[in-house]
C-alpha cells in the first residue's frame, strides 16, 4: 500500500515539524517549520481526495500567511533570548495539559463510530463524476453564498482593522522642497533701507521678532546705529503643512 | 476513499491539537509563536473536516475547511497588526511583560 | 432536503446593514477631511433602518436552512441594533477627545453588528461559526483601537489570543461534531439525536468543545480570564459595546445551539451547564469585591450576570428560554446605563476610571449620582426596577424545572453582589466631595436617562417585552 506509507510518512514529519514549531528556539525557525508542516498537511489532504484545498493550502499558507509572519518576526527586532526564559517553568504546566487532552480526545477517538444513519443526513454528497474543484465551486457558490458573502465581509474586517491599526500617516513639519530653496532670490529674504542716522529701529517701522533679537541683541543693538540696516524678514524657509 | 483509516486521520489531528494548546502554555513569552500555535490548531481542525469529508462521502466539511482557510488569514493579519502596535508602543512582545493591568 | 429553496429575503435586514456598512466606509475614504460624525450619524442610520426591517421583515428559512428568521432571532436582533447604535452615540465625545475619533471605528461596529445578526439567525454549524468570526475579529480590531494607548493594544492582544484560541476549540467541536452525525445542519441535527442509541461519546466531546467556545464569548467561568483585562484596557466605548450587544448576541447563539440541535442531548449538558452558572455567579460576586476601578467592577458583574443568565439555559425549559431573553433586554440596557455614567465621568479631559473619583458625586453633580444609583440598584437587582424582575424569572424557570440549588445560589450571591453595587452608591453619597467632573455631551445625558428611564418604568411597561419574549421562546421550541 503505497498510499499507506505516504500517509504515515506525511504525518510523521507533519507532527514532527509541529512539535518544532512550538519549541524551537528562534521564531525565524519556527515559521519554516510551520511552512514545512503545512506542505505536508497538503499533501494529507491530496491523499483524503481534497485536492483543490491541498492547493489552496500551500497558496494561501505558504505563500501569504507563513510570509506575513516572516515579514513581522524580521520587521520587529526582537531580542530572541530572553524568550527562552520561563520555558522550563511552564512546560510541566503545559505538558500536563497537552497530556491529559490527549488521552480524553483518543479514548473518545477508538470509541470511533459514525451514526447508523449518518449518510441519510448528508447534504451534499460527493458526486462521482466531476472533478473535486468544480464540486467544490458549485456547492461554494451556489449552494453557500450566504457563508461566501460573509467570509468576502469577513476578509474586508481583516482589512480594514490592519490598515487602522498600522498605517500612520507621516505628518513632518518642515519638509524639504528643493524648488522652493532654488527659486529663492536675494530679494525675497534681504531688505536694504536707506536709514538716517541715529534712527532707532522703532521709528524705521522694523521690528524684529523676538526670539531673533534675543538672539542676536548685540548685532542688532550695531545695525541700528548703523547707517545701513540689513533686515531679514525672518521668513520661514518652511512650508508647514 | 481514504487510504488509511479514518481513525489514523483523527488520531493525527489530535496530535495536532494538543501541540497547538501545548505551544501556547510553552510560549507564554513569545506571542508570535502562540499566533503559529493558533495556526496549528486551526490545521487540525482543517485535518479532521476534511477526513471526515472523505470518509462520509460529503462535500460540506471540504466547503467549511475552505471557510476556516479564509478565517485563519484573517486572524493572522489582525493579530500581527495587533502585535505590531504593542511592539510600537512597548519596544517587546513578551506577553509576561503584560503587567499594565492586574487581575 | 427540507428547504432547497434560497428565500434571500430572510437576510434583508443584514444585506441591507453590509451594503450601507460599506458605503459609509467608501464615503470615509473618499472624504478629504475626515469626517467621523457623519459616518457615526449615517452609521446610527443605517442601524434604525436595518431594526425597522428586522421588525418589519418577512419570516422563516433562507439560504437552504443556514439562516431563519423568527421571533427569537427579532427579538434579539433589535437589542443588538440598540446596543450597537448606543456604543455609537456614547462614543462621540470620548473619541474626540481621546484622538481616536476616526470614522473606521462605527463602520467595524456596523459590521460586527451583521455578524451578530447572523449568529442569532445562524442554523447551521458553519453560519454560525462564520457570523461569530466576523463579530470577533470587528471586536478584536476595536478593543485596540487606541493604538497609542499600551493598555488598549495589550487588551486587544489578551482578547484577540484567548479568542482565538476559543474560536479553535469551538471549531474542533464542529468538526467532531458534524463528524459523528454527518451533518452541520440544525434541523437535521436534532433529528439525528432524536434516537438516544445514536449519542456517542464523540459527539458529545465534540459538543462540550462547542460549549467550551461559545462560554468564552458570553464570558463565563472558566473562559472569563479575558473580561477583566478587556474592560479595563480597551478604550470605554468599546468596553460599552463589549458589555452589550456581542454579550445578547453570544448569549443568543448559545440558547439556539443547546436547545434545538442538542436539545435531545438536555441529560448530557445540563449538569455542565448548572456548574458553570454557579461558578460565574460566585466568581462575579467574589472577584468584584476588592476592585478599585470601575471598569473592572462592570466585568466582574458581567460575568456575574451572565452566570444568572444562564440559570434559564440551565432549566431548559420554555420558560427558562424566555427568562434569559427578558434577563437580556434588562441587563443590556442597564449596564449600557452604568457605561454612559462612567463615560461621564472625566476631569479636565482626562477620563477617570477609580470608584474613588465617584466621591461625594451627590453634591457635585446629583443628577449623574441618582442615574448610577438607579443603575446600581437595578444591578443589584432590588424590586422595583428592571434588575428585579430579570432575576426573577429565572430564578422562577429554574424552581419549576426543580433546579432548586440554582435559585437558591442565585439569590445568595445576589445578597453578596448587592454589597459592592451598594458600596458605589454609600461612596457617592456619603464620602468627601471630590473634585467635579467636566460639562457632559449631550449624548451622554440623553443615553443615561433613556436607559435609567426604562430601568425605572419596567414594571410599567414590561407588558409588550415579556409577551416578545414568550413568543421568541415558543418559537425556538415550536
Amino acid at each position: 500500500m503505497i498510499a499507506a506509507a505516504a500517509f504515515y510518512v506525511f504525518s510523521a514529519i507533519m507532527l514532527a515539524a509541529a512539535t518544532m514549531v512550538v519549541t524551537a528556539r528562534n521564531p525565524v525557525h519556527s515559521v519554516l517549520f510551520l511552512i514545512l508542516a503545512f506542505f505536508n498537511a497538503a499533501a494529507l489532504f491530496l491523499l483524503a481526495g481534497a485536492e483543490f484545498l491541498a492547493m489552496i493550502l500551500v497558496i494561501v499558507y505558504v505563500g501569504a500567511v507563513a510570509v506575513l509572519f516572516l515579514f513581522v518576526v524580521m520587521m520587529l527586532d526582537i531580542n530572541f533570548v530572553q524568550f527562552r526564559e520561563g520555558f522550563q517553568r511552564y512546560a510541566p504546566i503545559g505538558a500536563t495539559v497537552g497530556a491529559v487532552l490527549l488521552i480524553e480526545l483518543t479514548m473518545v477517538l477508538t470509541g470511533w463510530r459514525f451514526l447508523p444513519e449518518a449518510p441519510q443526513w448528508r447534504s451534499a454528497p460527493i458526486p462521482a463524476n466531476i472533478s473535486n474543484t468544480a464540486a467544490l465551486a458549485e456547492q461554494l457558490y451556489t449552494h453557500n453564498i450566504l457563508l461566501f458573502q460573509l467570509a468576502g465581509l469577513l476578509l474586508l474586517v481583516a482589512m480594514i482593522g490592519a490598515i487602522v491599526l498600522t498605517l500612520r500617516e507621516r505628518r513632518m513639519p518642515r519638509r524639504q522642497i528643493i524648488r522652493v530653496q532654488l527659486e529663492r532670490e536675494v530679494r525675497d529674504t534681504l531688505e536694504i533701507l536707506q536709514v538716517p542716522i541715529f534712527a532707532g529701529t522703532d521709528e524705521i517701522g522694523i521690528r524684529m521678532r523676538k526670539a531673533i533679537s534675543e538672539d542676536r541683541g548685540e548685532a542688532a543693538h550695531e545695525g541700528a546705529e548703523s547707517p545701513m540696516l540689513a533686515a531679514s524678514h525672518a521668513q520661514s524657509e518652511t512650508e508647514g503643512h | 476513499m481514504l487510504a488509511v483509516g479514518i481513525g489514523h486521520y483523527l488520531t493525527v489531528s489530535a496530535i495536532l491539537l494538543v501541540l497547538g494548546v501545548f505551544g501556547i502554555f510553552l510560549n507564554r513569552k513569545n506571542i508570535i509563536v502562540i499566533l503559529m500555535s493558533i495556526e496549528l490548531i486551526l490545521l487540525a481542525v482543517n485535518l479532521n473536516l476534511v477526513a471526515f469529508s472523505a470518509s462520509l462521502g460529503d462535500l460540506v466539511g471540504q466547503v467549511l475547511a475552505m471557510f476556516v482557510l479564509t478565517v485563519a488569514a484573517a486572524e493572522a493579519a489582525i493579530g500581527l497588526a495587533i502585535v505590531v502596535v504593542y511592539f510600537r508602543g512597548r519596544g517587546s512582545i513578551e506577553v509576561e511583560d503584560v503587567n499594565l493591568m492586574k487581575g | 432536503m427540507s428547504a432547497v429553496v434560497m428565500n434571500w429575503i430572510v437576510a434583508l435586514p443584514e444585506l441591507v446593514l453590509a451594503v450601507c456598512g460599506m458605503a459609509i466606509l467608501l464615503l470615509g475614504v473618499a472624504q478629504k477631511r475626515e469626517n467621523p460624525l457623519l459616518a457615526s450619524m449615517l452609521s446610527i442610520g443605517a442601524l434604525v433602518l436595518a431594526g425597522v426591517l428586522v421588525v418589519s421583515g418577512s419570516r422563516g428559512q433562507g439560504y437552504e436552512g443556514q439562516l431563519i428568521s423568527d421571533a427569537f432571532s427579532t427579538f434579539l436582533a433589535v437589542l443588538i441594533l440598540v446596543g450597537a447604535a448606543l456604543a455609537i452615540m456614547l462614543s462621540l465625545e470620548y473619541n474626540q477627545l481621546q484622538r481616536i475619533y476616526r470614522f473606521e471605528f462605527p463602520v467595524l461596529i456596523v459590521f460586527a453588528a451583521v455578524g451578530m445578526m447572523v449568529m442569532v439567525k445562524a442554523t447551521n454549524l458553519m453560519s454560525l461559526y462564520l457570523g461569530l468570526e466576523l463579530q470577533s475579529l470587528a471586536i478584536y480590531v476595536l478593543a485596540a483601537f487606541a493604538r497609542d494607548d499600551l493598555r488598549s493594544a495589550e487588551a486587544g492582544l489578551k482578547y484577540f489570543v484567548l479568542g482565538c484560541l476559543a474560536s479553535g476549540l469551538l471549531l474542533y467541536g464542529i468538526s467532531l461534531v458534524y463528524g459523528f452525525s454527518g451533518s452541520m445542519d440544525f434541523a437535521r441535527l436534532s433529528r439525528a439525536f432524536a434516537t438516544p442509541a445514536s449519542v456517542s461519546a464523540g459527539l458529545v466531546v465534540g459538543m462540550v468543545f462547542v460549549l467550551a467556545g461559545l462560554a468564552f464569548k458570553v464570558s463565563v467561568v472558566p473562559f472569563h480570564m479575558w473580561t477583566p483585562d478587556v474592560y479595563e484596557g480597551a478604550p470605554t466605548p468599546v468596553t460599552t459595546f463589549i458589555a452589550t450587544a456581542p454579550k445578547v448576541a453570544a448569549m443568543g447563539l448559545l440558547l439556539r445551539t443547546m436547545i434545538v440541535p442538542f436539545g435531545h442531548l438536555l441529560a448530557q449538558w445540563q449538569q455542565l451547564v448548572v456548574l458553570v452558572s454557579i461558578a460565574s455567579m460566585v466568581l462575579g460576586a467574589l472577584g468584584a469585591i476588592g476592585q478599585v476601578n470601575i471598569k473592572r467592577l462592570m466585568a466582574y458583574s458581567a460575568i456575574g450576570h451572565m452566570g444568572y443568565a444562564l440559570i434559564g439555559l440551565a432549566a431548559g425549559t420554555e420558560a427558562g428560554v424566555r427568562g434569559v431573553l427578558i434577563y437580556l433586554l434588562v441587563y443590556m440596557v442597564m449596564s449600557a446605563g452604568a457605561f454612559a455614567v462612567i463615560l461621564a465621568m472625566r476631569r479636565r479631559g482626562m477620563a477617570v476610571e477609580a470608584i474613588a473619583d465617584l466621591a461625594g458625586l451627590s453634591s457635585t453633580d446629583p443628577a449623574l449620582a441618582l442615574l448610577m444609583t438607579i443603575f446600581m440598584f437595578s444591578l443589584a437587582g432590588i424590586p422595583p426596577l428592571s434588575g428585579f424582575f430579570g432575576k426573577f424569572y429565572v430564578f422562577l424557570a429554574a424552581v419549576q424545572a426543580g433546579q432548586w440549588t440554582l435559585a437558591i445560589i442565585g439569590v445568595l450571591t445576589s445578597v453578596v453582589g448587592a454589597y459592592y453595587y451598594i458600596r458605589i452608591v454609600k461612596v457617592m453619597y456619603f464620602d468627601e466631595p471630590a473634585a467635579r467632573f467636566d460639562v457632559r455631551h449631550p449624548a451622554i445625558s440623553i443615553a443615561g436617562g433613556a436607559t435609567a428611564l426604562f430601568t425605572v418604568l419596567f414594571l410599567a411597561i414590561a407588558g409588550p417585552f415579556i409577551s416578545a419574549a414568550d413568543l421568541a421562546a415558543k418559537a425556538l421550541f415550536g
